[in-house]
């Protein structure tokens, strides 16, 4: 169990093991179906391409650029780790590949901007000893 | 039209005390609402030969562990994993159990001990624990946050289209003994209250607690020899990963089957006594209702509006307060609006009983994975 002052981290399995060790390398990489006919990219990380059943998935970089879908800026955070870095915007990223990324906004932006819409490019952040993550800036 | 629920009776429903905290285990809170529910029927423990549970923080126990505990012998049993959908979803597949001969006396029931740090501390779904909870995202609160800023966005809701509701629901409230939260909330009060993850507020968002809701399901040969009002399951459905492709999309599914949960019914919308909706945030409530069929798609701020939401108002939503103002005792969000809609339908609702109810509509919701509810689920219930 975490105590108060370590973030909750991603329980690191056999499925998103390549998502979250690309992270590290600062590089963001996701499922890509290799079903003729399909060919979409896929996330959060699967067994299988929710897009098409099929069962063959490559990891490919992708482009980091997306737009916000929606947003909210959090006062509360569900756990006493993010206490010190909240408030924050957290965001609903529609990357360019297609699939849906949720993340937070880096940079300083005022609290009650109208992000929907934005574009945004995603930037790495070391959130915890051992994981960097993806977080995004406006474009 | 689709095969109806003829033949099973809803004969029975119970209610524990809601608390904002507990020294009782979530097991005795099973009991205690099972038992409650039971008697209300007239019946009895030995009875019972079919089981529903559904509860966040049962486990190591399950519903097989529970008949253990409580000294029953069961040929039909359901432990119901669509979080606030699980009610009505168990109380469907046990119409249909009971209409072929699989039980006789089937209780349905969900609990939780759940106060504010356990509900912080839940296992969840690697939807949320994985992919949102490292990036601090709010857990329920910011996930409904997106949803709502989204909503207002597309269809120009205003806070106070949401404030409307949370008001109305907590007039009701007041009219109950058992919500934890029954002084006066004015629009005022509503607006003014903190921030928690911008657009919503501190009463956009359900106070977690501890209790209990269950109902008692029956054949037909039972329920002639009981002397209770008698409520039948008019129509129903349940829809899960819907649509599969769009997390943000206002809906879970409740659109799908509601032609089919209407015509199975006879009745519609425009028919409805009172409506109990998943009120985990309004936002949701106001999908629920736009799902249903009681508005059209962006349409549920002027149907609240028009049709108010008190027990006085043209459409009663969440005679008793709903999850906002009564709380909600984890996974007995998806059972409060059944215990409700039975009380009404029982005319034994006391000061909050809508005149005459005859018939109403109850939904439920949850199980939230990856930025949404999964399982989506309604009935419409009707007094013979």
């Amino acid at each position: 169990m975490s105590n108060d002052a370590t973030k909750p981290m991603p329980r690191i399995n056999a499925i998103n093991r390549p998502f979250f060790a690309a992270c590290n390398d600062s590089e963001l990489r996701l499922q890509r179906c290799l079903a003729p006919g399909c060919g979409k990219h896929v996330y959060f990380p699967r067994v299988c391409c929710p897009h098409c059943g099929g069962g063959d998935l490559e990891w490919v970089a992708v482009s980091g650029r997306g737009t916000i879908r929606t947003h909210t800026f959090v006062r509360r955070p569900q756990h006493p780790s993010f206490f010190p870095d909240a408030p924050y915007h957290v965001l609903a990223v529609t990357l360019e590949e297609g699939p849906l990324m949720y993340s937070r906004l880096a940079g300083d932006v005022p609290e009650d901007a109208d992000l929907i819409g934005k574009a945004v490019r995603v930037v790495f952040s070391q959130e915890a000893p051992g994981q960097k993550l993806p977080f995004f800036e406006l474009a | 039209m689709s095969p109806g629920y003829e033949g099973v009776y809803v004969v029975g429903a119970g209610q524990t005390k809601y608390e904002k905290r507990t020294e009782k285990t979530v097991q005795r809170l099973i009991w205690e609402a099972t038992d409650l529910a039971l008697r209300s029927a007239g019946l009895g423990f030995k009875d019972v030969d079919g089981l529903g549970v559904t509860a966040f923080t049962l486990g190591p126990d399950n519903v097989t562990t529970m008949t253990e505990h409580m000294g029953i012998s069961c040929r039909w049993l359901f432990q119901g994993l669509y979080g606030g959908a699980s009610g009505i979803s168990g109380m469907l597949q046990a119409a249909r159990a009971i209409q072929h001969g699989d039980a006789e006396v089937v209780v349905i029931v969900a609990a939780d001990a759940f106060d504010v740090a356990s509900h912080m501390s839940m296992n969840r779904n690697p939807g949320q624990h994985d992919y949102m909870g490292p990036w601090g995202y709010g857990a329920a609160n910011g996930i409904f946050a997106m949803h709502t800023r989204l909503y207002m966005k597309e269809f120009g809701a205003t806070p106070e289209d949401f404030g409307r509701l949370c008001v109305a629901q907590r007039e009701n409230a007041m009219l109950n003994p058992n919500a934890l939260l029954r002084s006066r909330m004015t629009m005022d009060d509503y607006l003014n209250a903190r921030q928690v993850a911008d657009p919503l507020r501190l009463y956009d968002c359900v106070l977690p607690c501890c209790g209990a809701d269950a109902v008692v399901l029956v054949s037909e040969a039972v329920a002639s020899r009981l002397s209770v009002p008698k409520l039948r399951i008019l129509g129903g459905g349940e829809m899960h990963n819907y649509p599969a492709e769009d997390i943000f999309g206002f809906s879970a599914g409740w659109e799908l089957f509601r032609d089919r949960m209407w015509s199975t019914a006879g009745v519609g919308p425009e028919d409805m006594d009172f409506v109990q909706l998943y009120d985990d945030y309004p936002v949701m409530e106001f999908v629920q209702l736009e799902g249903m069929g009681f508005a059209p798609r962006g349409g549920a701020g002027e149907l609240v509006r028009k049709k108010g939401g008190t027990v006085r108002d043209a459409l009663p939503i969440n005679t008793g307060g709903g999850q906002l103002s009564a709380g909600q005792c984890g996974a007995s969000g998806g059972m409060i609006g059944v215990y409700e809609a039975v009380t009404q339908l029982r005319h034994e609702a006391g000061d909050r009983q809508v005149p005459g109810a005859k018939v109403g509509a109850v939904s439920g919701y949850g199980q939230v994975s990856y930025g949404r509810g999964l399982s989506a689920s309604a009935c419409v219930l009707g007094r013979e």
